[in-house]
């Protein structure tokens, strides 16, 4: 309880839902939407309505902090722009572009030749210009980590997944596992780093199985096992565990950068033949899907093309009493419509029927407490938090909520417990106002 | 396209499943409770019945006794949500769902677990009256609660029914009532006339210290047995329901400043800290009544807090307030500081353990240090030596 590391708890997976099957890949969809929207900054589309567009080509740009290019996905004509749904919850503005079917690549696109002789700026520069965003779910420019001007000495790439369901991280280290030991010595070489380490959750042997093949080329780059816990998948803990040491905003305060595997295996790409963030692997799985399946799609594929590949819905499932949910289950977000656009922050979308059950009140187990990772105590930020006492939230740390979800999963009442530090901690961002 | 419902992340919740809800944790408990029935059945029911001193009806006495205990709690719940509810939801079927999820059963059955076997019935109910309306409902139901039930019900009685208990029999069982040596009420009740804490005046009459830990003393109908409870404990804390962070430390706490206590008295013989766990209810409280969720802190470090505080008091009301039953009033003392507690508590484990708590930090520990220095001394008979000390200091 003093020496405060980063914890969690066994929660179950339900990963053997779609674990065993093969990515499928499917390219040809008959139209992408980019969104016009990311996490960070506006986005300006740069080509014109009935504009001819290739694959990789620049097609709009995004400004302010995090400025980097985006793609377009598949090569044919942008036809509107359209509001369609995204991830976050909310209709924002799109490209809509018609497949043309003839995959003509851009000009960009073509392999490298001087790989071995690429400079840590070129490096960097390349990533920029790719659009590459941590693909883990959170859409942060991948670039700005590596513009620190701290010594980094490790890179850790984050294999994993700990969300409960999503798999198309697992199944797309299987399916390219010498690309991600590739891109991780590129991103070691981006940072000027001498170590690596691959991070993967213990059960996973698979994992350690494929890429041990391939390590003997790469002497620097080491396996890391962490337990099998949530959110064993979360920066700081897979950091902690790996380097012993622990920090209190960055990570390259003790000299670590941290990227998700599917960044990796994309950087492979994007320094070897200069293909941009174009294509990513979604997971479309749950109890509600007929067939669930991994899928390796292009950004801007619609999410209900996907689900008709999988069969569809299972037989008398009634969407009034289902989640559709983007992203994994403890962190993601319940769409109303399922019409959801598949953008580079989106790692999966699971259909799940809801339960319901005659809750009653918080009876006080303070489990939310005993299981918080970074040490909150979720009931009095909650009581804090109705009483608008701002001073005991600040007190109370609401802040450094990292939105993990267990305290909810763990409520035995069924208490929105997390829901209410969610925005206590909104709350104290916005100044208390 | 289809329109889907709206819900909260997570998605996954551990009450979605049977095994892990609160009505789960609740029949856990139950359960729990069941050997110390079972127990107080069989030391007042069928142990007297063998020795023939009970008909059959008596025998089976103990058993009703524990049954109407709980029923009459969920019967004046149920009549609250009658009377409370609006004119057009009183159906049953509504009804019984509140119910379901109020859980009256629990309190009654504690509260009749503390009282002594001949107990006038209308005196128990009173008991429930106070414990599951005045404790319960008035202040906004089952997780609202600031005091104990059962402990506030049993405090009732303690303070204005004990004269009608005492009438009735008071702790003996119509085996114990023959024993000429059971002279005192209760073990400890022996404790507060002998100040020179021999084996031979608080223990001997009673058996020996095997006789503690198996339960066979006067006392309560469910709370004397040390065994009996730690049976259960080892089942709450095995299913999750109850952590062991307060049972463990409060008891731990009482042995060892008994020990000390005894030391200053000339007592250093393990035979005194041992026989101060094993009466008066102390591991009945610890592991029933301590470890009530809605009414003790929530957070672990909230709960080790409790617990010392627990300790002190204790052995403040046993030793220094002539209060044999200390555990009880201790509790209750307690939950008023259970919210104070836990909020600054979580501060300082929020914080861990870094600059904004220190204050905090300092009050709740220079207050526990304060008390349980004072209540050693006092009770060591030191106390007397410090006095010039606090009037230099102009304190007292």
């Amino acid at each position: 309880m003093i020496f405060q590391k980063t914890k969690g708890i066994h929660i179950d997976g339900r990963k053997g839902i779609s674990k065993n099957l093969p990515l499928q890949e499917y390219f040809d969809p008959e139209f992408v939407y980019i969104h016009l929207v990311k996490p960070i900054g506006p986005i300006k589309s740069i080509v014109e309505i009935g504009e001819e567009v290739k694959i990789g080509q620049t097609i709009a740009l995004r400004e302010g902090f995090g400025e980097m290019n985006v793609h377009s996905s598949i090569s044919g004509t942008v036809t509107a722009i359209k509001k369609v749904w995204h991830a976050s919850g909310k209709m924002v503005e799109a490209l809509e572009i018609k497949n043309d079917f003839k995959n003509t690549l851009d000009d960009s696109i073509k392999p490298n030749k001087n790989i071995a002789s690429l400079t840590r700026e070129e490096l960097v520069n390349m990533m920029k210009n790719s659009g590459l965003v941590g693909l883990g779910g959170a859409g942060f420019p991948t670039y700005i980590k590596y513009l620190t001007k701290v010594k980094i000495d490790t890179v850790i790439v984050n294999a994993v997944e700990c969300e409960p369901y999503l798999t198309c991280d697992y199944s797309f280290i299987l399916s390219y596992p010498e690309k991600l030991l590739k891109g991780l010595s590129y991103m070691m070489r981006a940072a000027d780093a001498q170590k690596g380490v691959v991070a993967f959750k213990n059960y996973n042997q698979k994992i350690r199985k494929v890429l041990e093949e391939f390590l003997p080329k790469y002497p620097n780059i080491k396996l890391f096992e962490v337990k099998d816990v949530y959110p064993a998948g979360w920066e700081k803990y897979i950091i902690e565990r790996v380097t012993g040491k622990t920090y209190s905003r960055l990570p390259s305060e003790i000299g670590v950068i941290e990227n998700n595997s599917t960044s990796a295996i994309i950087f492979s790409d994007v320094v070897e033949h200069n293909i941009p963030l174009i294509s990513k692997p979604i997971t479309i799985t749950g109890e509600g899907i007929k067939n669930p399946m991994n899928f390796y799609v292009p950004v801007g594929t619609k999410v209900s093309e996907l689900v008709e590949k999988c069969g569809g819905y299972i037989e008398g499932l009634d969407p009034k009493n289902a989640n559709y949910i983007a992203g994994g289950p403890m962190t993601g977000r319940a769409i109303l419509i399922d019409d959801l656009i598949v953008s580079d922050s989106l790692g999966g979308v699971i259909v799940k029927p809801t339960i319901d059950g005659n809750h009653p009140e918080c009876l006080g187990c303070g489990k939310c407490s005993d299981v918080c990772p970074v040490y909150l105590t979720p009931t009095e930020i909650k009581k804090a938090f109705e009483n608008k006492e701002i001073d005991l939230l600040k007190q109370l740390n609401a802040d450094k909520c990292v939105q993990c979800g267990l305290c909810s999963y763990i409520c035995p009442s069924h208490v929105e417990i997390s829901d209410s530090v969610v925005r206590a901690k909104d709350l104290l961002r916005k100044g208390g106002k | 396209m289809a329109r889907f419902a709206n819900g909260k992340a997570p998605f996954l919740r551990i009450s979605d499943t049977k095994e892990h809800s609160t009505s789960t944790i609740m029949r856990d408990f139950m359960i729990g409770l069941l050997p110390v029935v079972l127990f107080a059945w069989y030391k007042n029911g069928i142990l007297v019945f063998s020795q023939g001193n009970a008909n059959f009806w008596e025998m089976l006495y103990p058993l009703f006794f524990i049954i109407i205990g709980g029923l009459s709690s969920v019967f004046m719940e149920a009549i609250f949500f009658f009377y409370t509810s609006e004119k057009d939801s009183r159906k049953p079927k509504l009804i019984m769902k509140k119910l379901s999820t109020s859980y009256g059963l629990i309190p009654g059955i504690i509260l009749a677990l503390m009282l002594p076997m001949y107990t006038p019935i209308w005196v128990l109910m009173f008991g429930c009256f106070v414990g599951t309306i005045i404790g319960k409902m008035i202040f906004g139901g089952f997780g609202h609660n600031v005091f104990n039930p059962a402990l506030l019900g049993y405090a009732a009685i303690k303070f204005g029914l004990m004269g009608v208990i005492n009438a009735a029999g008071g702790y003996f069982n119509a085996s114990e009532v023959l024993i000429d040596a059971y002279a005192g009420a209760t073990p400890l009740a022996m404790l507060s006339g002998n100040s020179l804490l021999s084996f031979d005046t608080v223990v001997a009459p009673y058996g020996n210290l095997w006789d503690f830990f198996l339960g066979m003393t006067p006392g309560g109908l469910g709370e004397t047995s040390f065994l009996i409870i730690m049976i259960s404990f080892i089942w709450l804390t095995a299913r999750k329901v109850i952590k062991w962070i307060t049972p463990v430390i409060y008891v731990g706490a009482v042995f060892i400043l008994s020990w000390i206590v005894g030391a200053l008295n000339g007592q250093t013989e393990i035979w005194f800290p041992l026989y101060s766990i094993f009466t008066g209810g102390l591991i009945f409280g610890a592991v029933f009544m301590a470890t009530e969720p809605v009414t003790t802190p929530k957070n672990p470090l909230g709960k080790v807090v409790f617990a010392l505080m627990l300790a002190v008091l204790t052995i403040l009301f046993r030793f220094v307030g002539n209060l044999p039953e200390g555990v009880g009033t201790s509790i209750i003392v307690m939950n008023i500081f259970a919210m104070p507690i836990d909020k600054y508590t979580s501060i300082i484990r929020s914080n861990k353990w870094k600059k904004p708590a220190y204050l905090q930090m300092a009050i709740i520990f220079g207050i526990l240090i304060v008390l349980g220095v004072y209540a050693v001394l006092k009770a060591g008979n030191m106390y007397s030596l410090f006095i010039p000390i606090f009037q230099i200091g102009g304190v007292f």
